[in-house]
This record gives C-alpha cells, sequence and structure tokens, in this order.
C-alpha cells in the first residue's frame, strides 16, 4: 500500500504539470476540439441525407440513432484514447534531450503516461460530459427513453482504458521510429490515417466486407476505437463481449511487451552513439 | 542621419501566477500588465559614426533597434533615418539599411550560401555589374570563398556572422544595425568580425548601430556609446569622456601574507573617504581595493597599505569600461 | 507584377533544390494526404452501394464535387501554406523580423518562401475524381464553360488564402494564432457535400460567413446543372474579392502592431 502511495507520489508532479500545459494553452485546445467537432457534424449530417434517401429504417443493421451515437462517441474515444506524449519522445530522441529522461530515477513511460493524464483530466472535464449528455439527450429525443445502461457506461470506461492505453504503447513504438524518420509530421498522418482506417474510427467495421472485418476484428487496432464504441451502443453482449475485452487486454499486453523490447534496444543504441 | 527623439515603446504582457492555482486563475482571469520597455529615449547619430548602443539585458536595446529598422511599432515618439520613418514607407526604407540579428539567421538554412545572396540580389534589385562588385568587396573582407558553395546548416557560428554580415551589407545600404554580431563567438572569431566591421565602416562609410553584452566590442569599434537602462537613457557620449569622468577609478589587487592581517586595515577610517571612493572586495587573502585616485592618491594608498601588513603581491590597474558600467548599473544614476 | 513572377519563380527554384535534398520526406508526406483522401472516397462508395442517390445527387455528381473541391484546397496548399506557420511560430518566435527588413511585401514574402508539394495528394486526388466522374455526367458544355472554371478556381482559392491570411494575422496580437486557423480550416469539410444536405444554419454560416461553399459545391453546381450563373460563379467572385481585401486590411494593421520577440 505505501508502495502505491509513494508510486502516485513520485509521478503526481506529472500529471499536475500536464494539466497546467493544457490550461496555458487551452484557446489552442478549445479551437482544435471545436474543429474536431465540426467533422462530426458533417458526418452526422451526412448520414442524415442518407437516411432521408434510403426507403428502409436502417443502414446495414444501424439506424440513425445507432450512426449518430457512433459519429460521436467514436470522435470522443478517438480524442480520448489519442497519445500525443509519444510523439515528444520522438523529438527528445530526434533533439538528443531524451538522455535527460534516462537519468531521472523515474520510468520514462510512466512520466510521458502520468503527463498526459494531466491533460486527460481537462480533456474529460471539457468534453466527455456535454458529448456523451447531448448524444443521450438526442437518443431520448428520439426514442422517448433512456437507452443507455449503467452496466455498458462503466464498461465503456473500462474499455476506454484498455483503447487508451494500446495506443499510447502504439504511439511509444513509434516514437522511437524517429531514430530512423526524419519527417516525424508526414509519417505521422500516414499511421493517424491508417490507424484511423483499421480501427474504424473512418468507417465502421460492421460496414466492411465480411473478411476484412473478421482481419480487422482481430487486429489490435479494433480495440482502439471500435470495441468501445460498440460496447457504449449495447452491440456486443455476453461471451462476446468477454472476448473483446480480452482481446483488448491481450493487445495491451503484447504491444506493451514490445514498446519495452523497443526501448531496451533503444538504449543501448543511445549509448552507442554517445548521446 | 539618424534622429530620434522621446521614442516610446509599451507592451502588454499576461502575468501567470504559479503553480496549479496560478493556472486556474488564469483560465478566468487572467492580469495584464503594461510594461515600459522603451521609455523615452532620444538621441541622434550622424553619417558614418559608429554607434554603441549597450545596456544589460532586458534593458530595450533590441526593441529600439527594432524600431528603428521598422520591425515595431513605436508607441509614441518620432525616429527618423535619412529623412524617412521606417514604418511610413517600410520597403522604400529599408532598401537603405542593412540588419543582422546575431541570434537568428536570415540566410537559407537548406542552401548553399551562394543561392541566398542570389536571391538577395533579386529582392533588392542589384544589378548585375553591382552585384559582382559587391561581392569582390565581400568577399575580400569577410572571406567567404572557403565556404560559399557550402550548404548554410554545415557553416559554423563565426562563418555564418560573417555570412550574414555579407547579406546584410549587399545592397550597399547606408545604415547598417547589428544587434549582438560577436555573440557566442571564441576570441579569434570575434576579432576577425570586429576587423571586418571597422573596415566596411571606413572604406563604405555606412553607418554602424551596434547592440552589445560584448564591452571590448564597443571599446575596439565605437568612438561614441549610447548606454540604456530600464527603458531610459543613462549615458551618452565618447567613451573618452566616460573613461575620463569614471577613470580616476583604479583598482589596488595584492595578496596578504597572513589572511588575519585584513583587520589591520581600515582605509575608510584612515582616508575618512566616502562608501563611493573606497569599495574593497576580499576573498581569503586576496584583497581588492577600487578607489578614486581623486580622492585618495595612488602613492597614500600605497604607502599605507605596505606601512600595515605584509603583501607577497601587488597591483594598482586603471578601470575599464565594464568596471565603470558596473557601477552605473550597480548605483543606478545618470551620468 | 513582372518583378513578382520573376521573385515567384526564383523562390520556387530554390524550392526545388531544397526538395532534392529531402525528396523522401515530401513523397511521404503528400502520401499520407492521398491516403486519407482516398479513405473519404472509399467511404462514399460504401454509403452509394446502399443507396441510389443522395438527397437527388447521384454517386458520380458526389465524387464531381468533392473531387472540385480538393482542387482550389490543393491550390491554396501548394503555394500558400506557409501562413499556416506565421500562426504557429514565425511570429511568437520573432522571426517575423525577417521579413520586415526587406524591400518587398511582407504578406507576399512570407508566401513565397514556401512551395509545399505535399499538396500534390489532393491535387491528383481532385483531377482524379473529376475525370472518373465527368464521363458518367450529362454537363452542359458551353464556349465559356472552361474560362468560368478558371475563374471558379483563381476566386475559390482566393477564398481559402484570404481566411488563411486573416487568420494567421490574428496573431500580430495573439503571438500565435495557428489553432484559429485549424478551426476556420476545418470548415472547409462542409464544401465536399452538397449543401443541401445540411440544415438553415450550416448552410447560411458556411455560404455567407466563411463562405467555403462558394470554393466547391456552388461553382460545381452551376458547372453541373448550368444553373444560376449569376450566383453560383457571381457568388465566388464576389467573396474572393472581399475576403481578400479584409484580409490585406488586417495584415496590415497586424504588421503594424508586431510586437517581435525578446528584448
Amino acid at each position: 500500500m505505501s508502495m502505491i502511495k509513494s508510486f502516485f507520489r513520485k509521478y503526481k508532479p506529472f500529471t499536475s504539470a500536464g494539466f497546467q500545459d493544457i490550461v496555458a494553452y487551452r484557446a489552442n485546445f478549445i479551437c482544435f476540439l471545436i474543429g474536431e467537432i465540426m467533422k462530426c457534424f458533417i458526418m452526422f449530417f451526412v448520414w442524415k441525407a442518407v437516411f432521408n434517401s434510403s426507403e428502409s429504417e436502417t443502414f446495414m443493421g444501424f439506424s440513425m440513432g445507432d450512426m449518430v451515437v457512433y459519429i460521436f462517441i467514436t470522435f470522443l474515444t478517438g480524442y480520448l484514447a489519442y497519445s500525443d506524449g509519444a510523439y515528444a519522445i520522438g523529438e527528445e530522441i530526434v533533439d538528443g534531450s531524451i538522455a535527460m529522461r534516462m537519468i531521472k530515477p523515474c520510468s520514462f513511460d510512466m512520466c510521458f503516461l502520468f503527463q498526459e493524464m494531466g491533460s486527460n483530466i481537462f480533456k474529460i472535464c471539457v468534453i466527455f460530459v456535454p458529448i456523451v449528455l447531448g448524444v443521450e439527450i438526442y437518443r431520448f429525443a428520439l426514442y422517448g427513453a433512456i437507452q443507455i445502461t449503467l452496466s455498458a457506461f462503466l464498461l465503456y470506461l473500462l474499455s476506454l482504458i484498455f483503447a487508451y492505453l494500446t495506443s499510447f504503447y502504439i504511439n511509444v513504438c513509434y516514437g522511437f521510429l524517429a531514430f530512423f524518420l526524419k519527417n516525424l509530421w508526414g509519417t505521422g498522418l500516414i499511421k493517424q490515417v491508417i490507424i484511423d482506417f483499421l480501427s474504424g474510427a473512418t468507417i465502421p467495421l460492421a460496414f466492411m466486407p465480411p473478411v476484412l472485418r473478421n482481419i480487422l476484428n482481430f487486429l489490435p487496432f479494433s480495440s482502439l476505437s471500435y470495441t468501445p464504441v460498440m460496447i457504449y451502443m449495447g452491440m456486443y453482449t455476453g461471451t462476446e463481449l468477454l472476448y473483446r475485452m480480452g482481446m483488448q487486454v491481450f493487445w495491451l499486453v503484447v504491444i506493451f511487451l514490445v514498446s519495452k523490447l523497443i526501448w531496451k534496444s533503444a538504449v543501448t543504441r543511445l549509448c552507442v552513439h554517445g548521446g | 542621419m539618424i534622429y530620434v527623439k522621446d521614442l516610446k515603446k509599451e507592451f502588454k504582457k499576461t502575468i501567470k501566477e504559479p503553480g496549479l492555482k496560478g493556472s486556474i486563475k488564469a483560465l478566468f482571469k487572467p492580469d495584464k500588465e503594461i510594461i515600459k520597455a522603451v521609455d523615452g529615449i532620444s538621441f541622434s547619430v550622424e553619417k558614418g559614426e559608429m554607434l554603441g548602443f549597450i545596456g544589460p539585458n532586458g534593458a530595450g536595446k533590441s526593441t529600439v533597434i527594432k524600431m528603428l529598422t521598422g520591425i515595431l511599432t513605436p508607441t509614441s515618439g518620432i525616429c527618423r533615418i535619412n529623412g524617412q520613418i521606417p514604418q511610413e514607407n517600410r520597403k522604400k526604407y529599408v532598401k537603405e539599411i542593412g540588419v543582422v540579428f546575431g541570434q537568428r539567421t536570415q540566410l537559407w538554412w537548406d542552401l548553399a550560401l551562394r543561392e541566398t545572396y542570389a536571391v538577395l540580389k533579386e529582392i533588392y534589385e542589384v544589378p548585375d555589374d553591382m552585384y559582382k562588385k559587391r561581392m569582390t568587396f565581400l568577399n575580400e573582407v569577410l572571406e567567404l570563398d572557403s565556404f560559399i558553395t557550402s550548404p548554410v546548416r554545415t557553416l559554423s557560428l563565426g562563418q555564418r556572422m560573417r555570412a550574414d554580415i555579407a547579406a546584410s551589407l549587399l545592397h550597399s545600404p547606408k545604415v547598417l544595425f547589428l544587434d549582438e554580431p560577436t555573440i557566442g563567438l571564441d576570441v579569434v572569431v570575434k576579432d576577425n568580425i570586429r576587423n571586418a566591421i571597422k573596415k566596411i565602416n571606413e572604406e563604405d562609410g555606412t553607418t554602424v548601430i551596434l547592440t552589445t553584452h560584448d564591452l571590448s566590442d564597443i571599446e575596439l569599434l565605437c568612438e561614441r556609446i549610447v548606454m540604456i537602462d530600464k527603458g531610459k537613457k543613462v549615458f551618452d557620449g565618447e567613451i573618452s569622456e566616460l573613461k575620463h569622468n569614471f577613470g580616476q577609478m583604479r583598482t589596488l589587487r595584492f595578496e596578504l601574507q597572513k589572511a588575519a592581517d585584513i583587520d589591520l586595515l581600515d582605509y575608510q577610517k584612515k582616508f575618512s573617504a566616502t562608501q563611493d571612493d573606497i569599495e574593497i572586495e576580499s576573498d581569503g587573502a586576496l584583497i581588492s581595493v577600487r578607489f578614486n585616485s581623486d580622492a585618495v592618491s595612488v602613492e597614500d594608498m600605497l604607502s599605507y597599505t605596505l606601512s600595515q601588513v605584509h603583501v607577497k603581491d601587488i597591483n594598482v590597474t586603471d578601470a575599464d569600461i565594464e568596471d565603470i558600467i558596473r557601477r552605473i548599473y550597480r548605483r543606478e544614476v545618470s551620468v | 507584377m513582372k518583378r513578382v513572377l520573376k521573385l515567384h519563380s526564383i523562390f520556387i527554384a530554390q524550392y526545388l533544390k531544397r526538395l532534392m535534398e529531402y525528396k523522401v520526406d515530401f513523397l511521404i508526406g503528400a502520401t499520407g494526404i492521398l491516403l486519407s483522401q482516398f479513405f473519404q472516397i472509399v467511404f462514399i462508395g460504401i454509403i452509394f452501394s446502399q443507396i441510389p442517390a443522395l438527397q437527388g445527387w447521384s454517386y458520380y455528381e458526389i465524387l464531381f464535387i468533392y473531387g472540385f473541391s480538393l482542387i482550389p484546397k490543393g491550390i491554396d496548399h501548394l503555394f500558400f501554406d506557409n501562413l499556416w506557420m506565421v500562426g504557429y511560430q514565425i511570429v511568437r518566435k520573432g522571426d517575423f523580423d525577417k521579413y520586415l527588413t526587406r524591400p518587398i511585401n511582407s504578406l507576399f514574402y512570407v508566401i513565397v518562401e514556401k512551395f509545399c508539394v505535399d499538396a500534390l495528394g489532393e491535387l491528383v486526388m481532385g483531377i482524379a475524381l473529376l475525370c472518373v466522374s465527368i464521363p458518367h455526367l450529362s454537363m452542359p458544355f458551353y464556349w465559356y464553360t472552361i474560362p468560368l472554371v478558371l475563374v471558379a478556381l483563381v476566386f475559390s482559392t482566393m477564398i481559402y488564402t484570404a481566411l488563411k491570411t486573416v487568420t494567421a494575422a490574428i496573431s500580430f496580437w495573439t503571438k500565435a494564432s495557428g489553432h484559429i486557423t485549424h478551426m476556420l480550416y476545418m470548415t472547409n469539410d462542409f464544401s465536399k457535400y452538397p449543401v443541401t444536405i445540411y440544415n438553415n444554419f450550416v448552410r447560411t454560416f458556411i455560404t455567407y460567413i466563411i463562405p467555403f461553399a462558394f470554393t466547391a459545391y456552388y461553382p460545381a453546381c452551376f458547372f453541373l446543372t448550368g444553373e444560376n450563373p449569376l450566383f453560383n460563379i457571381g457568388g465566388t467572385v464576389i467573396a474572393g474579392v472581399v475576403l481578400l481585401a479584409i484580409a490585406l486590411f488586417v495584415w496590415n494593421k497586424g504588421v503594424s502592431a508586431y510586437e517581435s520577440a525578446g528584448s
């Protein structure tokens, strides 16, 4: 117990620093947020037009209400699970200041993780509540009853945490690629576009051809976005729910181990360079 | 040539208190403060003169230079260079000036140095024959030949500075502004750059305004200095005048045989002098006494010291500008 | 004007030299953009696999509008990308000093300094979509169609550039405004689809307030139907000119409020 306490005491300053950072740049943050939410509204209108033009009430098994949940909760999940602390790892590797991390008596990924936790607290305060409320009010207006169940909501939160951690360690791995890549912007764009596609954030996996869908469902990317969103929507139940969350945990562990492996070899590389 | 009258520049600044509380407070109610970076400065410069602009960090030196070069708009006051107001017809005005900021380069980072000059030639519309002549001259003064084909990012700091100065002189400006031209350079390179600046001033008759931290720059290059502190002018005149006013200051340094002997020395009492006239610093057995040779003669000083204590080593030096300036800053007096 | 073109070509030549040094980086950037657009098109394809028309617009009409929207965006991205940097760092770090010590217009100098080949991702995709969609559409063709296409492209690019200029200039007062540019720029995605799918508020907003609808939907609408050239093309021209005038005004005001950095 005291170990846990001292652990949190050690990393608390990082969380506080992360929080202060995002507050200092709040104008940036809010503007980016508005820009991103605009995209959700474009999708909303596109889907409204689709349902207006379609004779059936559902589109490949999704109703308009489902689509709204899908659009906004996918955005929310992606936004909260998004991790750019690892981008900083890349920059620190490029400019050599990563060495400063190594001489401090803390685990470097924990530093980033706790730093990001600070900004995530702010993000949750600012966007989580309004989006979830907005979506549920919309669904209430549409169906005349509350749609979300407490268990679905809590499971979503748990699944979101897995998604965030997986995303964090995927980005840690990507950050290490800075050893080999100069253009972090361009490759970052490609990485994000591909991950958005593979994770079902661009197009729901349900709309994809069965073969592709099965492959993507198995890959780690679906646990970044698609799995938590489906859990929120109550699409997964019983053994399927257990299987999906089990997959999330499985991939989280695998990617965590891969990142440790890369970190080890990165450290030796750093030493070889004498940096 | 250059005429500055009552120039002022104010900035608004948001103040954030430290810590998490400060962040949250800044979120709702940021505090604003007006900072007077330049607070009523006047001076003038003749054609062909080299003027040194000195002052501690944050004194407002760069702000003045930036107003003179048309980068910043003054809050109030007048600055006129060659009969032109920098902000009024900026494009026409900047053709007559050259600017070098020591801390940032104006060269194209990824390209060979030669390319930068080729682009600048077009920007400033320098005719071909003029360009050739100019390049030959700059080459000779700044020795660019050895690296003119290398990409700028591969140049050393000293080479880069020479290249930057050349870039600012390509269009034969009437006034050259140099902001910290020797910052971060080693002694030999500094010397090199100073000689080049001197030569350009002599051969081209370019008026040079120079800001620096390094007082040897000033001593070697300028006849006249303007010193500013906290946005106000504290001295304007010849360096010799400054030296003359403060030149009576001497420093006596010696090493005691026994450190405890220091108690035997009481200069203030002996010469019944004020704190201004005699200052004493000690570091173990090493003593240094700064004194005004008008109030106490060097001879009296020496004989008193030698009569009271046994010394291993002793010497007397003239005050250099650095000393003088330090005194001015410390006492925050105007001259 | 001659001098402007000459300087521009010199800068592009310099830029291309630099490009040769970082070939792979640029290729990667352009590929990223191309890929992200490609997935969007796949998405539209999936929608149309289930419905015959989107509120009266056929698949190829949608592709035409989408493709058209990418071209002014791409041209703006290709030539005027450096405006982003003004809002993100040039002003904040005080690097804008450099642009003010040159005897050319500071806005022109900023713009001309960078030439962003990444934009080829958008341009290639836009042109490809037009090429794919046009054979499937029975578009009216007049002798003035081609000149009007050029006019529409010039003025819709102007809308993009002017909006970026205004938001970049805000940084002269606030130090950084990249986020504002970003926020505004995101609204351009609205113009990829017919404005008829939006509600009145959005429609009014992207027509009269931030007139991105004139960068794609309205001109594309004219080329598709031949209707209402006065509003569809004329509106684009007016929006472009008005915004440009505002942009130049704000920019010039901003330059005199510029505070540089450091002491």
